[in-house]
């Protein structure tokens, strides 16, 4: 079936993914609910920063993270005296990915968010619910819809990311070398289309396979947020 | 009719063309400030546009064999040209090998250890927990002959696990340059290209093949200017750039 090399690449992209995922969703979640319910000046000019990985050329995202974070750029020099290095490391594709899937992550939150009556905060206020559990206890649990849309658009995204994790990470093999990268790899050399097309058709199912399960996630979610399963609310 | 209609038609009659006196020129990435000043020279006399794309050897070699429409094609090894040859798409008798070169191993410009590099040359040790950066050691020609040398000094074992692939070579020397990677396998040539590195050892040339660049016409070429351009390059002004740049002439 498939070659231990296969398997090696599948099982890093999924790590790769998920770590992306994981470092990306408490600030992401922290930044939807300030995007959603705080008004303060400059919100349009912070709401565009965070936007700004979905509208630039991913090559330019790599670019900046390895001139930043790179050995021997001002934070990755830091990060180096404590013994982090990022650069070249399965850890900096995780980087890259998450600062790529950051927008998508948070527009689904905080649309989820906004769509929560602010009456229901300021209701379980006045029954004696601090800031905090005001938070844990209503809003995120009925943000619950968007928080898994946010966390599988981001996880899909970090699954295909490819021009920011090349250029910030490079394409080694078992360390940084995701799915997309070794398909790349292999299109660009004669004799590799059968692999690559092995791998393309790994990709369409592991694709396929987490659409499917947000789909069942998010309609579970909605059942218990909403009591019934329409997707989106007024 | 709407605009978008005529954009497009005008396209399509545009495209439809032949444009015969543009060339379009594949090359080694290692070529590139070389051959960017002798094409800049060929051009003040050329009727058409020349268009010079770099990027690894295996690359282009890949994209020519799926019917990228070439002129001509400048390789960093005589395997890339086999194989673009046993294709059928080199135009006959227009195959010559123009130029040579060398390997070394580089490090950043701020570094200072030089070394002698023979057999069971410590180089694991030497990049410690770190990469060494070299072009694709399966595919692309500079990374074949770094893995070749490498080697046959007995160390690519212990090394294969600790290196960073640059899609190219000039993307293996922009590692080093940052100071990403503290050692590359680069040819001599990129040296003078990247003001961020230096030369840290040479590997004898009886170490890896000859680095010999073959250049052809391709068979699907219909450009009326490639010829000229292939003599051109060939020419004893051209030899002059060629070896200001570093490399050595492949013709006697």
């Amino acid at each position: 079936m498939l070659s231990a090399a296969e398997i090696e690449i599948v099982l890093l992209s999924v790590k790769v993914a998920f770590w992306s995922v994981a470092a990306s969703l408490p600030p992401a979640i922290a930044v939807a609910w300030w995007l959603a319910r705080k008004h303060f000046p400059g919100k349009s000019l912070v709401d565009a920063v965070v936007h700004l990985p979905l509208v630039l050329p991913p090559v330019v995202v790599g670019y900046f993270l390895l001139l930043l974070l790179g050995t021997r750029g001002p934070i990755g020099a830091l990060l180096e005296q404590i013994g982090i290095v990022v650069a070249f490391r399965w850890t900096g594709a995780a980087v890259a990915c998450a600062v790529m899937g950051f927008p998508l992550m948070v527009r689904a939150i905080r649309l989820s968010i906004e769509a929560i009556d602010p009456k229901l905060d300021a209701a379980a206020e006045t029954l004696g619910a601090g800031r905090a559990g005001v938070f844990f206890t209503i809003t995120l649990p009925l943000a619950l819809p968007g928080v898994l849309t946010g966390v599988l658009l981001s996880f899909a995204r970090s699954l295909g990311e490819f021009g920011a994790t090349i250029t910030f990470v490079s394409n080694i093999p078992g360390e940084t070398q995701t799915l997309p990268l070794a398909i790349y790899a292999l299109t660009q050399n004669p004799g590799g289309d059968a692999a690559a097309l092995r791998l393309c058709a790994l990709s369409v199912i592991l694709s396929l396979g987490a659409l499917l399960a947000s789909e069942v996630l998010v309609r579970r979610a909605n059942q218990r947020v909403l009591g019934h399963d329409t997707v989106g609310r007024g | 009719m709407n605009t978008l209609i005529k954009i497009i038609l005008l396209g399509t009659l545009l495209a439809a063309v032949p444009a015969r006196a543009d060339t379009t020129v594949f090359a080694a990435a290692s070529l590139k400030e070389a051959l960017d000043q002798l094409v800049a020279d060929f051009r003040q006399r050329a009727k058409g546009k020349v268009t010079v794309s770099y990027a690894a050897s295996s690359a282009l070699a890949q994209q020519i064999v799926k019917g990228a429409p070439v002129d001509l094609f400048l390789s960093a090894d005589l395997d890339w040209m086999d194989y673009v040859e046993k294709k059928g798409l080199v135009r006959k008798g227009s195959r010559v090998n123009l130029l040579t070169n060398r390997l070394v191993l580089v490090a950043p410009k701020d570094t200072k250890a030089s070394f002698t590099i023979g057999p069971k040359f410590p180089l694991a040790s030497l990049i410690g927990d770190r990469r060494l950066a070299m072009a694709d050691p399966d595919y692309v020609p500079a990374g074949k002959y770094g893995r070749a040398a490498l080697e046959k000094l007995g160390v690519w074992q212990e090394v294969s696990g600790k290196i960073a692939r640059g899609e190219n070579v000039r993307a293996a020397l922009a590692f080093v340059a940052r100071g990403e990677a503290p050692f590359g396998i680069v040819y001599r040539t990129d040296v003078l290209a990247e003001p961020g590195v230096r030369i840290a050892g040479e590997f004898a040339q009886d170490l890896y093949p000859p680095i010999i660049y073959p250049a052809a016409i391709m068979a699907t070429s219909r450009s009326a200017e490639a010829a000229a351009l292939l003599a051109h390059l060939r020419s004893p002004t051209a030899r002059v750039v060629w070896e200001r740049h570093g490399f050595g002439a492949a013709e006697r």
